[in-house]
Parts: C-alpha cells; structure tokens; sequence
C-alpha cells in the first residue's frame, strides 16, 4: 500500500521531514512516534497528497479520494456537527438522505449523537476532534491518516474512539505521541529519527 | 439648519405623499445598482476565490488592477462608459447610451473590484485547512469553492454590500450616461442634483436625505453581519 524510500520533503530549502525505508502493507496499522520536529506530521501530510516539494520514491496505492486525513487540531466547517459528518460523504456523491442516516450512526459510534444538532463553535477541544474522526471514519477510507487523534479525549471518549479504530479495514498510519495510544492498537511502530531537518535548525 | 430640517419635512411628505416622481427614481436607483451588483457578485466571487486560491500568470497585475479599480472615480467610469456606448464608440451600434441599462454596465464596472479585491482578501485570510480539509474530504472545485465563500462570508457579504453602497449613491456615471432623463434614467442622486440645481434646496435635500437613508440601511446591515459574537468567532 505504502512504499517510500529515501524520501525527503523541503520547505524553503530546508528538509522538514526525511524518511530512509518505510512500508506499511494494505489493512496494516502503524504507529508513528518520534521527537517533536522530526517530522511526523509532514510525512501524513504526504502521504495524504497536501505536499507537493516531495523528493525521493513515495508510492501511495490508494486513490487520492480514498485517502483521509485528520489533522493535529482538526477544522470543522461552519454549522452543525451533522452537516460536517455528512460534508464528506457529499463530497462523494452520497444522498442527502444516506449520508444524513451514515452520519447519525457515526456520530452514534463515537459517543456522540446528541451533538448531531449542535453548532460546532460551541463545542470543546474534545467534541470537535470526535466529529472529526466521526467525518474521517464515515468516509471507510483505503488509508486512513490520523494526527494525535486521542489528544484530548476524556476516557470514554478515547474507549469509543479506540473501539472503533479497531473495527476499522483501513490501512491507517497514526501518530502516537506525545499521546500515547492503548495496548494492541497498532500492529507496529515506526520511529521518525531526528535526521536532516533537525540538525539544519541547530545549525541555524 | 433650518435648511436641514425643511429639507426632513419634505422628505417625509415626498414618500408620505407617495410622489410619483421620488419613488420612481428611487426604486429605479435600487434596481439599476442591484442588478449591477448582483453581476459583480456572480463575476467577483468566483474570480477572487481562485486569485486567492491559485496561481494564475498576471495574478499580480489583474490584483493591483483591481485595487486600482477601487478607487477610480465615478465620473471617469461615466466617461469611459460614455465613449464605449456613443455613437461612434465599439459599442454605439446596441444603442444603450442614456438608458438604465448603460448606467447599469457603468455601476457594474464600478462594483467589480470593489467585490473582487474584498472576496480576494477574505479568502485569502481563511485558515489554510479550511482546503486541505475539504480536498481530504473528497470535495470536488465546485464544494471547495462553495465552503471558501461559506467561511469567508462576513468578508464576502461586506464586499457586495460595499458595492452597493457605492453605486447606489453614485453620480457621475448616471449623470454621464444616463443624460438623467425624467422617467427613464433618473436616479436619486441625479435627482438631487438637478433639484439643487434648480434652486429647489429643500426638494433636493429631501432626495438626499432618502438617498442617505438608503445608504445608512446598508451601513446597519454591514455592522451587523460583521459584529463579532460574543465567542470570538465571526
């Protein structure tokens, strides 16, 4: 599913993230873990297709529709945490009708239906990020890219989120700290080592 | 001041009254400056989205242009409307000059950088995951342009009804290439001239004052969809 080699990616001549070998096979899970500034973060973005000065082999078997990506503080669209779930499933050609009944039982799944109605602005850190991952998941996506997605969850929050991690057919890369993520989540992890881009800020 | 004030009185009894003259000029100024602004927005809204969006060659230029267009003044967009649809001008031959509809055409192109720069600025301005989220979404040109404008809509709405403040209260163009014509391409502001001109002050003022009127309408409006809410967001 995923093959890069030697990949680096630069942002106004410096290497921001680089990453020698890594291969992540259909259906796998892994996790990415790494100092601050090694490029975690980048390498989703990559694989997610939103960097465009890529160097080096970086094979993605999967559409670039059929790829979501959850960001570190994620966006949520103006209006109802309904309307955003059903946003992506728009997008996709979805009724309104069967995206509406898709999104309701997602937002079901992760605990919280009773925000369906509920405008967006008046939710907390820890709400926005479940309709987040409720719009991500709602899609059942082929490669599936998640930035810290237990970052402020409360307990049952991170249970609901986990349960349905688990669930998932989706090859997914997730970012695994500073958060650490619950025992068997992941099939393996892969650390980003402080390379290229690191060494170029200690040297600035 | 007493001038001022008789001028109040008369307004009051000109649309009390329902005095032909007044209401027609006054309805076509709506009209002509709705229609102008209406296009601008159908123009400016798509055309700022993708200079805000996208790399275009001339991207600066037609940018600086607009900016320009902000600022150029009334009587100029009359008298190059006026050379366009004379006669002899390329566009002589439709034969819009001293209609509402070359008025309308000059409004247009006094609207369109003014809606153009402003949807330009608020898009730009927009958190850039606004895109990213919606093209990892799946959204399509169309959805991703309809969620720009959608979050981007106080500086949007500002923009279009900035527009129509200023043609609705412009004189140079209807005047130019209207020839304020009674009954045909009379317009509030033209109206008020030539009632000074006539030496009516306080019928020309009173046609001021509805013209300010107007204008204050538009201005609440603005201050309300742009008052910030009490979270912060807008």
């Amino acid at each position: 599913m995923i093959d890069l080699g030697d990949m680096t990616v630069r942002r106004n001549g410096t290497v921001i993230c680089s990453v020698e070998r890594l291969t992540v096979a259909a259906g796998q899970r892994v996790a990415v873990i790494g100092a601050n500034g090694t490029g975690k973060t980048t390498l989703l973005r990559v694989l997610a297709g939103l960097e465009t000065a890529v160097a080096g082999r970086c094979v993605v078997q999967a559409p670039r529709r059929r790829r979501v990506y959850v960001h570190q503080n994620p966006f949520l669209f103006r209006g109802t945490a309904l309307y955003n779930v059903m946003y992506g499933l728009r997008a996709h050609g979805v009724g309104r009708e069967s995206a509406e009944t898709t999104a309701r039982e997602w937002l079901d799944r992760l605990g919280i239906a009773h925000f369906a109605a509920r405008r967006v602005d008046t939710l907390s850190g820890g709400e926005r990020r479940r309709i987040a991952l409720a719009r991500a998941l709602a899609l059942e996506p082929e490669l599936l890219l998640l930035d810290e997605p237990l970052a402020e969850l409360d307990e049952l929050g991170i249970t609901r989120v986990t349960a349905c991690m688990r669930d998932l057919e989706a090859t997914t890369l997730i970012i695994a700290s500073p958060t650490e993520l619950p025992d068997g989540l992941t099939d393996r992890t892969h650390r980003l080592v402080e390379t290229a881009p690191a060494r170029d800020r200690q040297s600035v | 001041m007493n001038l001022i004030w008789e001028g109040f009185l008369e307004a009051l009894r000109l649309v009390a009254g329902r005095d032909p003259l007044v209401l027609g000029a006054a309805f076509r100024s709506l009209w002509i400056s709705a229609a102008a602004v209406t296009l601008a927005t159908a123009i400016g809204l798509p055309a700022g989205t993708a200079l805000a969006r996208r790399a275009w060659p001339g991207k600066r230029f037609v940018i600086l242009a607009a900016r320009g267009g902000m600022a150029v003044p009334t009587v100029f967009v009359g008298i190059v409307c006026y050379a366009l649809f004379s006669r002899r001008g390329p566009l002589g031959p439709i034969e819009l000059l001293y209609t509402p509809w070359a008025i309308m055409v000059g409004e247009l192109l006094l609207a369109l950088p003014i809606v153009l720069c402003i949807t330009h600025g608020a898009v730009q301005a927009l958190d850039p995951r606004v895109g990213e989220t919606a093209l990892t979404l799946g959204a399509g040109p169309l959805r991703r342009w309809r969620t720009y404008i959608s979050e981007a809509r106080v500086g949007v709405m500002l923009g279009v009804l900035t527009a129509f403040a200023r043609c609705v209260t412009e004189l140079g163009i209807a005047m130019i290439v209207g020839g304020n014509i009674k009954e045909r391409t009379r317009t509030l502001a033209t109206a008020t001239a030539l009632e000074t001109g006539k030496g009516e002050f306080a019928r020309g003022l009173a046609m001021g004052v509805l013209l300010l009127v107007i204008a204050l309408t538009v201005t609440i409006l603005i201050a309300a969809i742009t008052r910030e809410q009490p979270d912060g967001n807008r």
